[in-house]
């Protein structure tokens, strides 16, 4: 189990038990390694990764070609074999990275080894910054949580600035410097086509006839509803009757922000006939030039002419609808349940 | 040694797996030469790990081929288009070679309608045809397939990208084909045939597993399933139609007759009213995929608690934490879970789903192994939690849907949750990591993940040493594919040799040179070591120029030819002086 601090020393325990070479790289011709560099996270506090193992594994006597060294990674100096900072008799440096790592704090990575001559390291918080390998400086820095824009505050709503900056990894140069956000890295979610499929196959239509995905969907849920309202219902469905007919229908009210919708949505239900054309006007279920109109059953029984209230009322209020014959319009009174028992056949 | 060849055949006919095969192939000479007569199945998991000619050579009697092209990258368009896994030439050399072919099973290859053609006509046998997440081919390839394979048991067109002409493949099917057994045309958008399609259940006594596509209205389903009430496992089409008081009933009877049905799938845009038809089969279930099911949280959950014997769920994050903890009570037999994100290219969460829907469910299904699972905040607490709760994990797979995202709660680095998992998970086989994680992760996995044979890594990793730790670690290691690291040279030419002991290495927009991929090349013969550059010119870069994909495979076939102008072998000539 890996815990900072204390059982640093008890898993250096454990490593000794495994192969010397494990914890080093074998030696390569021509190659160094370039040091380590961990990056720093501090929120409120300097916290600093590292292993001790690590310290030692990478320090290498060649001169550090440092990342931004690109290529085959051949020191122009002509160094000799690059060989692991555990030379010589490896079970003495293991021992003698054992005793270094009871010794030293746990804060601060040390060199301890008298063979690196060559290379320059001072004790620092950051392990690159003593180092004259170019392209390391730019990412051993302490970060703040002002580096973490977007982590701490889930409502936000920037979508173009999401992501944690690139300090900790190493980039090149010619890598991008935007960091990669949701939206705009190619196969990131790694989402397969398959998979996709949710959010573009679930269409509804707007008023307009324009597919909008289910996203829009969402989003019309969350105006309506609030992110954070744990009573919310997700999906409001209300019954639909309409005069003259022995079908009922059930429709979502979350999907629709307004009252105009809806509408659309009651009569291509229930008008089928009508021509996409008309569909594109004004709804006339609710400028009372059709012989029908709309009305719900509130909260309380009453039978309301649906429009009066602001739309967030009508959600909180409404418990069903009924498109009612205009000629019986004037009549609201009338209990709605008494014509319910007439006229629905509800399946559901 | 000394028995008859017969009875060392009859032997070798009860060792069916790939791998106990291999094993024995190797005991010595006779072994293999009996081995490779009797090998009746072949998965050759890089179709370009070999070439079709000296599979024929050595196995001449096989019935079954199973053939993987792409790299799993290509799922998520990291692959460019043209790059290969062509099918061609290997049913060229097996229409000729392989007169008793009976099964074909294809993953990611580019199959048209000549080779489906060539299919159907040349194997008088020809039973199983699965295409999955495949390309290139219309309906009227499966069209040839329907009408000149007599004796088709299965065909499975599982996520294939097929060019959908019309719906009228299906009605090749002839009245005299009764063997059907398996039908998955799920990925298929046109409307077939409904009395075709009637005709043809009706007419396969046989018919075991039925995935429709979306066409297929909710209305007919009822009459399909009244024909095949022996059905084991359903895909139904679009789950939703007109609220008709007869069309629930129908559909809520139909169901309540299927009493064989373990497995449901489908659900396109579902209407929760006409779930509850499906409760009759609940307490049967061990498979149910709901992962095109845009429904919220509560109706899911009224769905699964009704399922005590559920053993794999596929579902949206509409289920959300409530809902996972449902499932944590209710489905004690749960082996595999899969969240998939509703919305993943939003930043800011539209549902509540956290890790601790997760943690809920290692908590409360003591036999779940596999996970996948996507999600927009973690913790090491939460993953060390999971890692405890949960050792018998054989798959984990985790996608922080942000790039980096650190632990949310302490906004350090997942590298001990992470750590933990593969420490106390010891039968690991498959890791895909997400989140920000340094060297020390990847020191971790080469640490514990003895046995993983699968890893993916994103946005991962400070240095080379990551990647050597990998590299050098993980000694079960078949498949690395990793995006956006800052891995360079050094971990790779310092593990030339563990390369050729992996299938595949896939690196794309890291940090490798041009030139070490030449050197490499040159110093592993047996691999082929592919660019891919769409930019330019891969002749006139400088050896220190990074390349954009990297993609390493061991072969015995050399190098392949059919690249785009985009892709280069690097040069095995010995001679070569870079």
């Amino acid at each position: 189990m890996f815990v900072w601090g204390q059982s640093w020393e008890k898993s250096m325990m454990n490593c000794e038990t495994h192969k010397a070479d494990m914890w080093v790289p074998p030696p390569l011709s021509n190659v160094s390694f370039a040091p380590n560099s961990y990056p720093l996270f501090s929120h409120n506090k300097v916290s600093i990764f590292f292993c001790k193992m690590d310290v030692t594994l990478g320090l290498l006597a060649d001169s550090p070609a440092g990342h931004g060294d690109a290529g085959g990674g051949v020191p122009s100096g002509g160094s000799t074999t690059a060989r692991p900072i555990l030379t010589g008799s490896k079970e003495d440096n293991n021992k003698n990275s054992m005793v270094m790592s009871s010794e030293v704090t746990s804060s601060y990575p040390v060199v301890v080894d008298q063979n690196l001559n060559d290379l320059e390291l001072g004790l620092g918080l950051s392990i690159g910054c003593g180092l004259k390998s170019k392209g390391w400086s730019q990412y051993a820095r302490i970060l703040t949580a002002k580096d973490f824009p977007t982590c701490k505050q889930n409502s936000s709503s920037s979508s173009s600035s999401v992501s944690i900056p690139n300090s900790g990894t190493k980039r090149t140069a010619t890598d991008s410097v935007s960091p990669p956000n949701c939206t705009s890295v190619v196969g990131w979610p790694p989402v397969s086509k398959a998979h996709r499929m949710p959010s573009l196959a679930n269409e509804i239509k707007s008023p307009n006839g324009n597919l909008i995905s289910i996203t829009e969907q969402n989003k019309s849920k969350i105006r309506t509803i609030g992110i954070k309202d744990c009573s919310k219902k997700k999906y409001q469905s209300v019954k639909v009757n309409m005069d003259g007919s022995l079908i009922g229908r059930k429709v979502d009210l979350n999907v629709h922000t307004s009252y105009e919708m809806l509408a659309q949505t009651l009569e291509q239900m229930f008008f089928r006939r009508r021509s996409s054309t008309e569909a594109a006007k004004y709804s006339r279920l609710l400028d009372g030039t059709s012989q029908f109109v709309l009305t719900y059953e509130d909260k309380d029984g009453d039978c309301m002419l649906v429009g009066d209230v602001p739309w967030q009322m009508f959600l909180s209020s409404v418990k069903r609808l009924r498109i009612m014959k205009n000629s019986q319009s004037n009549e609201l009174a009338p209990r709605f349940q008494e014509n319910n028992e007439r006229h629905r056949t509800d399946a559901v | 040694m000394g028995f008859p060849e017969e009875v060392l055949e009859h032997v070798f006919s009860f060792i069916t797996s790939h791998t106990d095969r291999n094993v024995v192939s190797l005991v010595c000479k006779s072994w293999y030469e009996i081995e490779r007569w009797c090998r009746r199945r072949i998965f050759v998991g890089n179709c370009y790990a070999v070439s079709p000619a000296m599979m024929i050579r050595r196995f001449p009697e096989v019935r079954s081929v199973e053939l993987k092209g792409k790299p799993h990258f290509a799922d998520f368009n990291l692959v460019p288009d043209g790059w290969g896994g062509y099918f061609y030439p290997w049913i060229c050399e097996m229409a000729r070679a392989y007169p008793w072919l009976e099964e074909i099973k294809l993953k990611r290859m580019v199959v048209t309608d000549d080779n489906l053609e060539l299919i159907s006509k040349s194997f008088k046998n020809f039973k199983v045809l699965v295409l999955s997440s495949c390309e290139g081919f219309s309906t009227h390839g499966l069209a040839a397939i329907a009408a000149n394979c007599r004796n088709l048991r299965e065909l499975d067109l599982r996520e294939s990208e097929v060019e959908d002409l019309s719906g009228h493949w299906l009605s090749h099917f002839p009245d005299s084909c009764t063997s059907l057994q398996s039908l998955n045309m799920s990925c298929l958008s046109s409307e077939v045939s409904f009395s075709a399609l009637q005709r043809l259940i009706a007419r396969s006594p046989n018919l075991k597993t039925l995935r429709l596509n979306r066409a297929v209205p909710l209305e007919k389903l009822s009459t399909l399933l009244r024909r095949a009430p022996q059905l084991v496992e359903l895909g139904t089409g679009a789950y939703s139609a007109e609220i008709r008081p007869d069309v629930y009933a129908n559909l809520t009877e139909a169901f309540s007759r299927c009493k064989e049905v373990k497995g449901l799938s489908g659900f396109w845009d579902v209407l929760p009213s006409y779930l509850p038809a499906i409760y009759s089969v609940c307490s049967r279930l061990t498979s149910l995929n709901l992962s095109y099911a845009t429904i919220q949280s509560p109706d899911v959950t009224k769905i699964i608690t009704q399922c005590p014997n559920l053993q794999s769920l596929s579902v949206l994050d509409y289920i959300e934490d409530t809902g996972l903890n449902a499932l944590s009570l209710s489905c004690k037999d749960l082996r595999e879970l899969r969240v998939f994100p509703s919305d993943p290219f939003v930043a800011n969460a539209n549902v509540s789903l956290t890790e601790q829907g997760l943690v809920a469910v290692s908590e409360g299904c003591s036999k779940l192994q596999s996970v996948l699972y996507f999600c927009r905040q973690m913790s090491n607490s939460a993953l060390t939690t999971i890692a405890k709760n949960r050792p018998n994990l054989t798959c984990f797979r985790l996608c922080i849907l942000e790039p980096r995202a650190p632990d949310y709660l302490t906004f350090e680095p997942l590298d001990v949750g992470f750590g933990a998992i593969v420490e106390h998970c010891k039968q690991l086989q498959r890791l895909s990591l997400s989140g920000l994680l340094t060297d020390r992760v990847f020191e971790y996995i080469g640490k514990w993940a003895k046995k993983l044979e699968m890893l993916s890594i994103a946005f991962a990793g400070d240095s080379d040493l990551g990647l050597h730790h990998v590299l050098s670690g993980c000694d079960s290691l078949r498949k690395l594919e990793i995006r956006d690291c800052p891995f360079g040279d050094k971990a790779l030419l310092a593990n030339v040799s563990k390369l050729e002991t992996m299938r595949s290495l896939w690196m794309s927009s890291c940090s490798v040179s041009l030139g070490a991929c030449k050197r490499l090349s040159q110093k592993m013969p047996r691999l082929n070591v592919e660019v891919i550059d769409e930019q330019g010119d891969l002749d006139s870069r400088p050896d220190n120029c990074h390349v954009e994909k990297l993609y390493i495979y061991r072969t015995v076939a050399g190098p392949r030819f059919d690249m785009p102008s985009f892709i280069r072998t690097m040069d095995q000539n010995p001679t070569y002086r870079s």
